[in-house]
């Protein structure tokens, strides 16, 4: 019910914002942990308008999904130069909108655990999803997927549902990527272990994996660093499992339509400096694009490193998807 | 003169009524009647409450059929429920004068004065519930008065009350009649009809 | 006889029809913007998909004991409520009743998860005596929704209780009513005026519940129709099928509120009398009160327990944010201003909108009467994700500015908050007895002053509940001016949302606790503007004997 006239806003209101200024605009769609004032986005803006004379302007909606929906929605005539809060699993719909232009940025800068030479999608950050457990409910968690889908039925993991949450569609295909065309029953098996599968990953973290319901929950691996770094808490880790773990990488992308491509081409090569880089790990607690050397919190040192980098081509997925969907809802109504 | 002809009413299914009489200034006409036999529907039609299936009322020449209650030169009072209760007496009152309450110094002092009259000074802030029936009944017909109407519909005004507001009543109608004023009463008490009424109109 | 403002009839249907008229539009004009935009799906591929099948029977199912159940609870309560009418602490509890529903879900489930789930309080109190008991599945979505809709459904049922007329309820007294004949001559006749709009608007509420269904529900064999909608929009971009899906939300919703709304009697029951002294009622003494006590104990435990914990977590957070000041105070602070100014206004509208509709529903006749209890229904039964996405891609060349973006977020939150506010009006706009409208009648009392003097005195009350309704769900609704670009000025949820995403759990759940504390200061504030004053007003003249004929 709450839910509702969010989006009905997101729709509706984007361009309300859109203030024309002297001096060049550059707008960019995003989401808001990237914008909240916690985040990476206030001081990305500051220093990007020191080097540019610019204003850059964030239009703020729900999610990555919310931001693709509303390109497309707009189509040509959208006010976005640039979105930025994509990633792997959205991008490839985003591709076949069209509405999108070459960024023509220099990649070379770029350290991520894949080779990534796409000419649409600039990645920003990156991160694996893992499964965060309590130390304090269990101090000896599962090694690998097949030991959590082994494991005894009173082991109580949260997932999120991958038919509305990033982290629920990144299970989903690392579920895939390990075991195949045998995922469906996997899935199966472990059933028993969930304890409920949440709409996003706020409302399990908070209601559920907070308040001590589970001793797991589907997250990053790059969660704990928040923690231990801010929290000052050790007391929450990431479980390394052998079979590796899947990827995700956020994107932003120059909008077709854009009138300002020139300076959106900027935006998006100052995305791979230091400057816009060093804000990342701990405002939006994920893994910097470029070796940040020194830089790089501590913490970052303490966190799990996958054996493994699980991937699938985003254009693999975008044509499964459906199928695997339906093969989980499958699995997990029977 | 009130001139009441071929006034049919029939409820859906139900039994079907005619009534014709006419009436002057100064005359009382009590409608007589057991339990049922049409006298309350007689007020309605009259009031306007109800709508006839024919026939006419005329007041002076004037057709009073299809006119809303608001016009009609009439004021009802009945056995019970004649007060907002959720308003003070004086508000009650007042409303009878003007129905946006803004009432001039003289017709507050006509309020004054008939609370006085009825027995009922320094009542004007109570509310209705706080009065006994006899007590609802005497503001009652005093707001009826208030409003100056050429016609009194009186449905059982006097039944269930103690001898001495009935009484009090009683000569208070009996004042109107003398004024001018037209009365239908509607009784069952036999003695009323005989102290008010000059003709009766069975039904 | 001087003319009274606004008495021509047009006064009482016009507003409402115009207001019924901008809500079918904005409908009809979203949905069919989606079935443009894409192909058609056939309906009868759509029902033979299993999935659907499964979905639609879940939702239904869930619904229906959902329902049920909020009802029986809320019925026990509003009776016990009404036989009990003065006890201490007896104006808190309707708070907190009113405070459960308009709670953002992600702030209820969490309270409700620290008490009845795995690690909560009582499970852990209960340790051995409930073998078998697990909040996720089924179970969790009976509980949450008794807890958002049985407190809803028990103050719409006091409030009909309540407005029994006094002089019946002597009566009663005097004859010794009890059990069954006393619920046949009091309570049922009361009750059954309100009951199908309750039961509509209950049903619709879980019907359309999104969020507490995939919290709760263990995993996707509970999946509701709006899951799917939501799911066809946003991840399937296949807009013909979330518009089909909507239609048969819509369809199945609507005609239940065809159904039950239109069976209701809306006539008031006979003139009130405020009476001097209480009347107690026969049923009150005795074992009764002793089980009547022991119920709205339980009850009140039912909905303290979760606030409390919501409570517990909040504190350390909340206070922080106080005691260290600075940025995420001043955030805080704007934050509420934020959440007031659209609020407010919300608010405000939704109150006026639904005396519009209610006015059209009774004075409409048969053709435009129906009108008002599906308008006042449709914002609850159409996913906002399809209307918005429609209306998006009508208005997509001309968005208005940041001023008009205010406006309309308070518009949308206003029309979110009708059914409900629609619902607390109607049963004291329809009170109004034949003797009294009668009188009205004769007196002239037509337009204006007919508002003045009749139903503004009895809608006080209720005016200031359903004002605080509006505001509150106004104010707790998750989302909207973040959503319009600076992500410096979220409301107060939009805070919290932003704060949840971020890992800052704490702060979240500081924010929660201090947007529940705001909540419950609506509705402590316009409770006591809307309390009517005890017993009777002090009288000029105590030397007269008051006797009762």
């Amino acid at each position: 019910m709450r839910l509702r006239s969010l989006f009905l806003m997101a729709v509706l209101g984007a361009t309300a914002f859109a203030q024309a200024r002297a001096n060049e605009t550059l707008t960019v769609y995003t989401h808001p942990s990237f914008a909240a004032e916690w985040g990476p986005g206030p001081a990305v803006k500051a220093a990007f308008e020191q080097q540019c004379d610019c204003t850059l302007q964030y239009v703020v909606l729900d999610s990555g999904g919310d931001i693709l929906q509303r390109l497309r929605l707009e189509g040509a005539s959208s006010q976005a130069d640039v979105v930025l809060g994509l990633d792997t699993a959205t991008m490839e719909t985003a591709r076949q909108t069209g509405l999108l232009a070459p960024h023509q940025v220099s990649l070379a800068a770029l350290e991520l655990p894949v080779a990534w030479r796409d000419e649409l999608f600039v990645p920003y950050d990156w991160g694996y999803f893992a499964f965060v457990y309590d130390t304090e409910q269990l101090p000896n968690p599962p090694t690998s997927l097949d030991e959590l889908i082994g494991a005894p039925d009173d082991l109580k993991i949260i997932i999120q549902d991958p038919r509305t949450s990033t982290p629920g569609l990144g299970l989903l295909l690392w579920m895939r990527s390990v075991y195949g065309d045998q995922a469906g029953e996997k899935w199966q098996a472990l059933k028993s272990k969930i304890l409920t599968t949440t709409k996003s990953w706020s409302d399990g973290y908070f209601s559920l994996f907070m308040n001590g319901e589970a001793p797991m929950i589907l997250s990053y691996s790059t969660s704990p660093a928040y923690h231990m770094a801010i929290d000052k808490t050790d007391r929450y880790q990431a479980a390394a499992f052998e079979e590796g773990h899947y990827l995700q990488v956020e994107v932003a992308a120059l909008v077709a339509s854009s009138r300002h491509k020139a300076l959106a081409r900027r935006f998006l090569a100052f995305m791979l400096t230091p400057e816009f880089q060093r804000e990342i790990p701990l405002k939006n607690v994920m893994y910097p694009a470029i070796d940040l050397g020194d830089e790089l919190p501590d913490v970052f040192d303490r966190l799990i490193q996958p054996s493994q980098t699980l991937y699938l081509d985003p254009a693999t997925v975008a044509e499964h998807r459906k199928a695997w969907l339906e093969e989980w809802l499958e699995a997990m109504s029977r | 003169m009130l001139d009441v002809r071929d006034l049919t009413f029939h409820y859906p299914g139900g039994a079907r009524w005619q009534f014709q009489f006419t009436l002057a200034p100064g005359e009382c006409l009590a409608v007589a009647g057991p339990s049922g036999s049409g006298k309350s529907t007689l007020m309605n039609l009259l009031a306007g409450f109800l709508t006839p299936d024919a026939g006419s009322i005329q007041w002076r020449g004037r057709e009073l059929v299809g006119t809303p209650p608001w016009a009609r030169p009439m004021t009802s009072v009945f056995q019970e429920h004649n007060l907002f209760e959720h308003l003070d007496v004086t508000t009650n009152l007042g409303l009878g004068m003007d129905p946006g309450l803004r009432l001039t110094a003289r017709q507050r002092q006509r309020i004054a004065d008939g609370l006085k009259a009825l027995g009922l000074e320094g009542f004007g802030q109570r509310m209705p519930g706080d009065l006994s029936g006899g007590q609802r009944q005497r503001v009652a017909v005093l707001r009826a008065l208030l409003r100056d109407q050429p016609i009194l519909l009186l449905d059982e005004p006097l039944t269930g009350l103690d001898p001495e507001a009935r009484a009090l009543l009683r000569d208070l109608l009996l004042a109107q009649k003398a004024e001018g004023r037209l009365l239908v009463l509607a009784s069952h008490d036999a003695e009323d009809r005989d102290v008010l009424a000059d003709r009766l109109l069975p039904v | 006889m001087p003319q009274a403002p606004f008495r021509h009839p047009a006064w009482l249907i016009g507003p409402g029809l115009a207001a019924a008229g901008i809500l079918l539009v904005m409908t009809v004009a979203g949905l069919a913007a989606l079935f443009w935009q894409a192909p058609l799906p056939a309906l009868a591929e759509l029902w033979q998909q299993p999935y659907l099948r499964r979905v639609l029977t879940f939702t239904l199912w869930q619904a229906t004991l959902s329902t049920l159940l909020s009802l029986a609870v809320g019925l026990a309560v509003a009776m016990a409520l009404a036989r009990r009418a003065v006890f201490p602490g007896r104006g808190l509890l309707l708070r907190l009743m009113e405070l459960s529903l308009v709670l953002p879900t992600i702030v209820a489930v969490s309270g409700l998860i620290g008490v009845f789930g795995r690690q909560g309080w009582l499970t852990r109190l209960a340790d051995g005596w409930l073998p078998g008991w697990n909040l996720y599945g089924l179970g969790g979505i009976l509980l949450a929704h008794v807890f958002f809709n049985a407190p809803l459904a028990g103050r719409l049922l006091l409030q009909a209780l309540e407005s029994v007329p006094a002089p019946r309820r002597r009566i009663a007294s005097q004859l010794g009513l009890r059990g069954r004949w006393l619920w046949l001559a009091l309570d049922w006749p009361a009750i059954r005026r309100v009951l199908p709009g309750i039961t509509a608007l209950v049903f619709t509420l879980c019907f359309t519940s999104f969020a507490i269904i995939m919290t709760l529900g263990g995993g996707p064999a509970s999946t509701t129709l709006e899951v799917a909608i939501y799911q066809s929009l946003r991840f399937e971009f296949d807009f013909g099928r979330a518009a089909l899906l909507a239609v048969v939300q819509l369809a199945l919703c609507g005609l239940l509120w065809l159904l039950l709304v239109r069976r209701a009697p809306t006539r008031g029951l006979a003139p009130d009398r405020r009476l001097p002294e209480p009347i107690r009622r026969p049923d009150q003494g005795g074992l009764r009160a002793l089980r009547d006590r022991a119920l709205l104990l339980v009850f009140s435990l039912f909905l303290v327990m979760p606030l409390a914990a919501v409570l517990i977590r909040g504190l350390p957070g909340l206070t922080g944010m106080f005691l260290q000041g600075g940025a995420p105070l001043a955030t805080l602070w704007h934050a509420t201003l934020r959440s007031f100014a659209i609020a407010l206004p919300a608010g405000l509208m939704s109150v006026l909108a639904a005396l519009c509709l209610l006015a059209l529903g009774n004075r409409g006749g048969r053709y435009l009467a129906p009108l008002s209890p599906l308008t006042t229904a449709i914002p609850l039964m159409v996913p906002p994700i399809v209307l918005g996405t429609g209306l998006f891609l009508l208005l997509r060349p001309s968005l208005g500015d940041a001023a008009q973006g205010m406006a309309l977020v308070a518009l949308i939150n206003g029309l979110m908050a009708l059914p409900f506010v629609a619902q607390l009006l109607r049963g004291p706009l329809n009170s109004l007895d034949a003797a009294s409208l009668r009188q009205a009648d004769q007196l002239g009392l037509l337009g204006w002053y007919r508002w003045r003097w009749l139903y503004w005195p009895k809608l006080k009350q209720p005016l200031a509940l359903a004002l605080a309704y509006g505001i509150a769900l106004s104010l707790g609704d998750f989302g909207v001016i973040a959503l319009f670009g600076a992500p410096q000025e979220p409301t107060l949820p939009v805070l919290l949302f932003q704060q949840l995403g971020s890992y800052r759990t704490e702060q979240a759940s500081g924010t929660a606790l201090w947007l529940g504390l705001m909540l419950l200061l609506v509705f402590l504030s316009l409770g006591r503007l809307g309390q009517p004053k005890a017993g009777r007003p002090a009288t000029t003249l105590s030397t007269t004997r008051v006797h009762h004929a």
